[in-house]
């Protein structure tokens, strides 16, 4: 019952509802109040754990593993400073800007790619889309331990091992299907009278793909470009396979320096830059989670 | 050599996709020019500053040589390495580990090095223990760098508060076992005296050599019948019974840390270049210490290579890899720059030339007084040991956690052996 | 036979009932239209389809032809015909990371994707501080599977670590979690339950899509909150609850790093956490099986593609696309 009061409150603000009173207003706000009292609640649980992290980057090294304890009793800076040093001589910095690279040219490779096969998987009639699309979901199905090999040949003949070509390309061909499936799904919502009426207009299937697909997908482009940044950000397997200069490695890699379970491992210095490796990314959650807010402005299209 | 590289891939490539350009190592020592050798080895940011020094002075004194390295840690390692083997794209040396040489070496994708002793690679400064090292068949597949001993470690406070005897040489697992139970009591369990330690492969190598026997056979079978595993799971039933070990559960729970790192133990078993990490993460003070045996003209120890670099066999600069490997045990810089983070060097110059401070002074020093009473090193375990380790491990866990009987494991773990043994 | 059974279900044009209405309502330009359609099809589909046949096929088509070889990476791959297969079954590990698999998908996925979608709605309001609460809810997703994370989990679930204090001031003593063979599989669940920020987010964009005219409508119909959802927002979104579901069901029969990270690649203790796919990388990349864990993989595509089948024929009964029915 708040959640209704809340939508009146907020998103039938500018609409009709002059007739509310003031009673009702206030009762809204406590409703409100309630409500990012549970949130907040709810938040502290989560997010234990991951303040958890963020406290032991500034514990001392020996004292991360086992700690029970949330905070530092007395926060110190040397983790963060070695790590930022980097390793071997090249500097955090390198890592986090080949990590930003990969990561940013994936998201354009992978939303342009996937976007074009989900408008032919969800909009287009034609021969063996059926087929392609079982495949598609196939590919879903195989772990991928088993394809490394016969992809690293690939790679390998084309001479494009240690290089970011094997770690991008896939991305511009729509090979990860979770994305192209997801926008299938969005776009297998928007509203068929749409086409119709653009195609009147003199649209042809890239004008409707371009004027009609394409704006009101957004959301669903938004979150497969969040999952890319995040997931390529992440990703291990890739680049510790394709990867042989260390110049090239990205900042998850790297990070995996600091441990060795052979001698001695730096706990510190790993959280540490798992750390800074966290903000680029929380950065960019913040920046593009704005988009998800948008929704359709369905109102205009019904006409 | 090149053909069989080339068949290697073949088998994949043919499905894979259309065969073409398959890159054909072209065999035989080079020539002149500039030679780029990929060089990959495993380990921390530490040693790849220290690597990254001595990769200078090389390129230093052997011009027309650069090396490019590439390094990540130890699992991660080994699924490149095998991924990079698999698929035609070796480096041309690498690291290799004792337990994964004949993984390697029996599918012949290891360069066999004696073709270049005497020319470019001079193995004869090994040590005595280490002259065979990395020889399967007549065959040198790979060199040792540095080696360490199988050792036991405690903390001298605690054993001394206690009242139990001091680790002294030849004293017996009966006097261990006693120890540890003396320690559990006056501390009651803060520390455990000790960690369970049958869930060691190491330990059961141990005891197998102090009675005459051996792990692994020449001919890569078990060395062992399923009775003896029994009984020496069955060693340590009465001690966890009467709660005298680090239970289980806690150990699994400080993991990555070791029982005696996370300061639950005041002794354990490991290889002598854990001392480093040990004495950063316990904070007790932690000695190396004699090792319990049955026989006391026996102790069943040896040293064993640390580290050991092989060469791919489908390298286009065989002479070149050569040098390289040579440079790097002969070259008593070279063991300036790295002391003893390599484990104690493998050459008699390197050994005299590094200087041991700390924590590696000790591990020097321990295994300088043994040299005398170590016994000779196993045969490279056969391909397989690497999963008979991880097996070893998952069941003794399920003997620690009591769901297991000693008996039942151990008829398991070699039903699991000879299917990996002999598939 | 999965391909038959999925592409009755094909998304595209499923909705029969669409295509032969605008067959029928324009049968004059029936004739020429489907060819250009057609040809836009694949030219939309161009970079899919090169890429499906440059880096996706022979991959697959090699791990399939490996399944019925003895690989050991480095020699020759050899024909064994379907010894890895039979061998299987008779695979006490085999059989124990098909248990645990089947544990943890059955609880997992239904659990996270609830917790996923009351967050969303609870987040699909605009409020003051919506993009802070959206953040910090997608925070713990954020950490991916990491060496950070196995930390945490111990310093959380540990002996005395703060949960089992908890516990323990409300009189339930359980000890420490995380070097109990019992208890191990549920704390890789609860971690992956605790990571719900992909599916919320999903959640998300999909109650953004639902035209706020309808519950508008609803108001004046007087409907309660329960109904609202039940008859607007479960419909409206069951094209992205079908995404979720079946993407988390079979994501969850892939689980893999959770498990490597926090048992540091064992599955233990004593085998407790042996996912599938963990099993399946032991045998290809620590004991050099890979025709066997080819096998494996193969197995793991007929098991998690029957669900997959079945999920795809149940979601006639309950998915709606508003795109496909016209109006």
């Amino acid at each position: 019952m708040s959640d209704e009061t809340a939508t009146a409150t907020t998103t039938g603000g500018a609409a009709a509802d002059g007739g509310r009173t003031a009673e009702r207003r206030s009762r809204g706000r406590l409703a409100s109040v309630a409500w990012h009292l549970a949130a907040l609640a709810l938040l502290a649980v989560i997010l234990y754990p991951l303040v958890w992290v963020v406290g032991a980057a500034f514990k001392p090294s020996g004292d991360i593993v086992g700690s029970t304890q949330l905070l530092p009793t007395r926060p110190v800076l040397d983790n963060l400073q070695r790590a930022m040093e980097g390793i071997a001589g090249i500097s955090a910095l390198v890592f986090l800007r080949n990590s930003l690279v990969l990561a940013g040219a994936s998201v354009v490779g992978t939303v342009v790619s996937s976007a074009l096969a989900a408008y032919a998987f969800a909009r287009l009639r034609f021969r063996g889309r059926g087929l392609m699309f079982v495949l598609m979901i196939t590919t879903l199905l195989l772990p991928f331990h088993v394809l490394i090999i016969p992809q690293y040949i690939i790679f390998q003949q084309a001479g494009l091992v240690d290089t970011y070509a094997p770690l991008l390309l896939g991305k511009f061909l729509a090979t990860e299907a979770f994305f192209v499936f997801l926008m299938v799904q969005f776009m297998r919502q928007l509203p068929r009278e749409l086409d119709q009426a653009a195609r009147i207009d003199g649209c042809g299937y890239w004008g409707i793909f371009w004027h009609v697909v394409v704006p009101l997908s957004r959301p669903a482009f938004t979150t497969a470009a969040i999952f890319t940044f995040i997931w390529t950000w992440n990703d291990l397997l890739a680049p510790l396979i394709y990867l042989n200069t260390p110049e090239k490695y990205p900042v998850t890699l790297a990070l995996r320096l600091f441990i060795d379970q052979t001698a001695t491992s730096d706990y510190g210095a790993m959280i540490a830059m798992s750390v800074i490796a966290l903000l680029p990314v929380v950065l960019f959650f913040l920046a593009f989670q704005r988009l998800l807010v948008q929704g359709m402005a369905t109102s205009g299209l019904k006409g | 050599m090149a053909r069989r590289a080339r068949s290697r891939t073949y088998g994949l490539t043919a499905v894979a996709l259309a065969a073409g350009l398959v890159a054909a190592g072209c065999g035989g020592g080079s020539g002149s020019g500039n030679v780029e050798l990929r060089y990959s080895w495993w380990g921390n940011a530490d040693r790849a500053e220290l690597m990254q020094q001595a990769i200078d002075l090389f390129e230093e004194q052997n011009p027309g040589i650069t090396v490019t390295p590439t390094f990540s840690e130890y699992d991660s390692y080994w699924e490149k390495l095998s991924t990079q083997t698999a698929g035609g794209g070796m480096p041309d040396v690498l690291q290799m580990d004792f337990s994964y040489l004949r993984e390697y070496a029996d599918r012949g994708v290891l360069l066999d090095l004696n073709e270049q002793t005497g020319e470019n690679l001079d193995t004869g400064d090994l040590l005595e223990n280490f002259q065979t090292a990395g020889e399967i068949d007549g065959a040198r597949y790979a060199v040792p760098i540095g080696g360490n001993v199988f050792a036991l470690f405690h903390d001298p406070a605690a054993f001394e508060e206690a009242g139990a005897p001091a680790p002294e040489p030849g004293w017996s697992w009966e006097d261990y076992d006693e120890a540890v139970r003396a320690v559990t009591g006056s501390t009651g369990a803060d520390p455990y005296g000790g960690s369970d330690y049958t869930n060691l492969i190491w330990v059961f190598e141990l005891q197998l050599r102090q009675e005459g026997g051996q792990l692994f056979t020449e001919d890569g079978e078990l060395g062992f019948d399923e009775q003896r595993l029994a009984e020496f799971w069955e060693q340590g039933e009465s001690l966890r019974e009467d709660d005298q070990v680090v239970p289980a559960s806690k150990a699994v729970q400080a993991l990555p840390v070791s029982p005696l790192g996370a300061d639950l133990a005041a002794s354990e078993f490991s290889w002598d270049n854990f001392l480093a990490r040990f004495a950063e993460e316990a904070e007790a003070e932690v000695e190396l210490s004699p090792v319990p045996t049955s026989d006391p003209d026996r102790l069943g120890q040896y040293l064993k290579p640390s580290l050991m670099l092989s060469a791919s066999a489908g390298t286009e600069y065989r002479a070149e890899a050569a040098t390289l490997i040579d440079f790097m045990i002969n070259d008593p810089e070279v063991a300036e720059i790295f002391g003893g983070s390599r484990g104690i060097p493998a050459t008699t110059t390197q050994r005299e030339a590094a200087e041991f401070s700390g924590v590696d002074a000790a591990i020097a020093a321990y295994e300088d007084e043994l040299l005398d009473d170590l016994q000779e090193m196993p045969p490279a375990p056969p391909a397989g040991a690497g999963a008979l380790e991880a097996e070893f491990i998952r069941i003794s866990e399920e003997v620690g956690f009591d769901r297991m009987t000693p008996e039942a494991a151990a008829a398991e773990f070699s039903a699991f052996a000879e299917r990996t043994l002999n598939p | 036979m999965v391909s038959t059974a999925l592409s009755h279900d094909s998304p595209p044009s499923a909705g029969r009932g669409a295509a032969e209405r605008t067959r029928s309502a324009a049968p004059r330009r029936r004739r020429g239209r489907p060819d250009r359609e057609g040809l836009a099809g694949y030219a939309f589909l161009s970079p899919w389809i090169l890429g499906f046949l440059l880096l996706t096929m022979g991959p697959m088509l090699a791990s399939l032809y490996l399944s019925f070889t003895d690989y050991n990476l480095f020699t020759a791959p050899e024909w064994v015909g379907l010894d890895n297969y039979r061998a299987l079954f008779r695979d006490d590990q085999w059989l124990q990371s098909v248990r645990v698999t089947l544990v943890y998908v059955t609880v997992s996925v239904p659990l996270k994707l609830a917790g996923a979608l009351a967050v969303a709605m609870l987040l699909v309001r605009p409020r003051r501080g919506q993009g802070f609460y959206r953040s910090a809810f997608y925070a713990p997703s954020l950490l991916g599977a990491s060496v950070s994370v196995a930390l945490v989990w111990r310093a959380l679930f540990s002996d005395d670590a703060v949960v089992d204090r908890a516990l323990s001031s409300v009189g339930i003593d359980t000890g420490g979690w995380v070097g109990n063979p019992d208890y191990a599989l549920g704390l890789l669940i609860l971690l992956a339950v605790w990571q719900f920020g992909a599916p919320m987010v999903i959640f998300l964009a999909g109650l953004k899509q639902v035209p706020r005219e309808l519950y508008e409508a609803a108001d004046v119909d007087g409907a309660g909150r329960l109904r609202k959802f039940g008859s607007i927002t479960l419909p409206m979104i069951s094209p992205v609850l079908f995404f979720n579901l079946l993407l988390e069901t079979v994501n969850a029969f892939q689980v893999f790093t959770s498990s490597f990270v926090v048992s540091n690649g064992t599955g233990g203790p004593a085998g407790s956490t042996l996912f599938y796919t963990l099993y399946l990388y032991q045998q290809g990349f620590t004991q050099f099986r890979m025709g066997y864990a080819s096998a494996m993989a193969w197995m793991l595509v007929l098991g998690a593609g029957l669900v997959a089948v079945l999920l795809f024929r149940l979601s006639r009964a309950w998915v709606y696309y508003s795109g496909d029915d016209g109006r």
